[in-house]
């Protein structure tokens, strides 16, 4: 069967699915704050080489880079709970954060190991110099100079992780995307949906992208 | 005050300190004077334990530490007796001026932010930063940024001041301004131990002057012994060459 395109069918998709953008917002904010927490956390067992849990540190980098999002996720909400009981009250929602967060943080904390790497070694010897701790350094010197350089790479990641909660769907979580694709099988438009929720991503990707430069510009003007 | 004993340090097979011992007294100013890459900013590094040493105690204040057996509290305290003048300024660049100055009073020795500010903004005001105070070291000259470097350093509450080389970077025009500064803080008998190619500030300044080529110790007394009657051949010829240049 043939059908002509129909643009009144997007236009009235629209906020239907709008009403589902709060969830993927919601998972991807959620998601970016934890990994970025753990991301942080990786970064400095790294960055000080910290005995044994650098290697633990470097395997869970090495993993969460090495696989793709959508085995992790399943690996997650199917696989985890059949031999941990703690997981088989987890929501897809939930589940789907966790994912997310674990997935992203791996490479948010290269990143950010990047970031500190790169601000010279002289700052940190001027700390250490005063009686300084090494911890005390990282946070009044060290890394509020690495999270200027970091920020680039890590709103990229911030909007890469928008576009992956996508994936969530495959979860039963009911965003943006599982909207659609239910729209899509109800109706039969697939095309038109499909369309529809690539044009919401897109235009939620170019917002963030707009906050991303605004916010470098800032940064760049403190000093 | 300061007392240093049979420091060494290598470098894996390349030993750069041989056996350096030496005591500084309080208000003493000593001047480390010889060849380029004979060990004169190594031996202020470990001081300061930016190196560590291979061997050897150094005892700073009520700060006692063996390179052997060294923990990292008592670096820490180590450090806390002294501070350090960089050849880079070595400013915080995500700090103004009297942040600079005031970062070791607040986390270090946990001075209330209001009163390590007004501390600073003292200290910034002697070395003549006064109109300075809130800007950010990219917008600072050489000369400024070095004073500011002194200033942090004065605020730090150590025993003593090291400075390695701190006009060795700068634009001849702006080494006066920072020498002048670490005058007027040898007047106040601030014990310092300089590592400088100044010969003049040296011959001025300095109540002792210590020759050092190949990781050793080889002369040292008062700037009159060193630089008009040196004992040692090498001392003779750094000399003669030292001064001719300036």
């Amino acid at each position: 069967m043939q059908s002509s395109f129909d643009l009144q069918y997007i236009i009235e998709l629209m906020p239907i699915l709008f009403k589902y953008l709060g969830v993927t917002m919601e998972m991807a904010l959620w998601g970016f704050l934890f990994a970025l927490i753990l991301a942080l956390g990786l970064a400095l067992v790294r960055v000080f080489k910290i005995a044994f849990i650098q290697h633990l540190a470097s395997l869970y980098i090495s993993f969460f880079r090495g696989t793709p999002l959508l085995v992790q996720l399943f690996l997650l909400y199917y696989g985890f709970p059949q031999f941990m009981p703690i997981f088989i009250g987890m929501d897809a929602f939930t589940a789907a954060i966790i994912g997310l967060s674990l997935h992203f943080s791996a490479y948010m904390a290269e990143s950010i190991r990047a970031a500190i790497l790169g601000i010279d070694k002289s700052q940190m010897e001027a700390c250490l110099s005063l009686g300084m701790t090494r911890l005390q350094a990282m946070k009044r010197v060290i890394l509020p100079q690495a999270s200027r350089v970091a920020t680039p790479s890590l709103m990229n990641y911030f909007i890469d992780m928008i576009k992956s909660t996508s994936l969530a769907f495959t979860l039963g979580v009911a965003e943006i995307m599982a909207k659609a694709q239910m729209e899509a099988a109800s109706s039969f438009k697939f095309f038109e949906s499909f369309l529809a929720v690539a044009v919401i991503y897109w235009v939620v990707v170019i917002f963030f992208t707009r906050i991303q430069h605004l916010l470098e510009k800032r940064l760049n003007k403190a000093y | 005050m300061i007392k240093v004993s049979n420091l060494s340090k290598k470098f894996g097979d390349l030993a750069v300190l041989k056996d350096i011992s030496f005591e500084v007294a309080k208000g003493e100013i000593v001047v480390i004077i010889g060849p380029s890459g004979t060990g004169k900013s190594t031996l202020l590094r470990c001081l300061n334990y930016l190196e560590t040493p291979t061997t050897g105690q150094i005892h700073i204040g009520n700060a006692t530490i063996d390179a052997v057996s060294h923990k990292v509290k008592e670096v820490t305290a180590l450090r806390q007796q002294s501070s350090f003048v960089f050849q880079n300024y070595s400013l915080f660049a995500n700090k103004t001026a009297l942040q600079n100055v005031a970062e070791s009073l607040i986390t270090v020795w946990k001075i209330p932010t209001q009163e390590a500010l007004a501390t600073a903004k003292a200290i910034l005001i002697k070395v003549g930063l006064k109109d300075k105070l809130d800007v950010y070291p990219s917008q600072l000259s050489g000369g400024q940024q070095q004073r500011v470097g002194i200033a942090r350093a004065m605020a730090a509450k150590g025993e003593v001041i090291l400075f390695d080389e701190p006009t060795s970077a700068l634009d001849p025009e702006w080494v006066d301004e920072v020498l002048a500064v670490m005058k007027q803080l040898a007047i106040e008998k601030q014990t310092m131990i300089v590592v400088t190619h100044e010969m003049q500030f040296a011959k001025e300044v300095a109540d002792r002057v210590i020759f050092m080529e190949d990781g050793f110790i080889v002369e040292q007394g008062s700037p009159k012994e060193v630089f008009d009657n040196p004992k040692h051949e090498r001392t003779k010829a750094f000399v003669k060459r030292a001064l001719k240049q300036h």
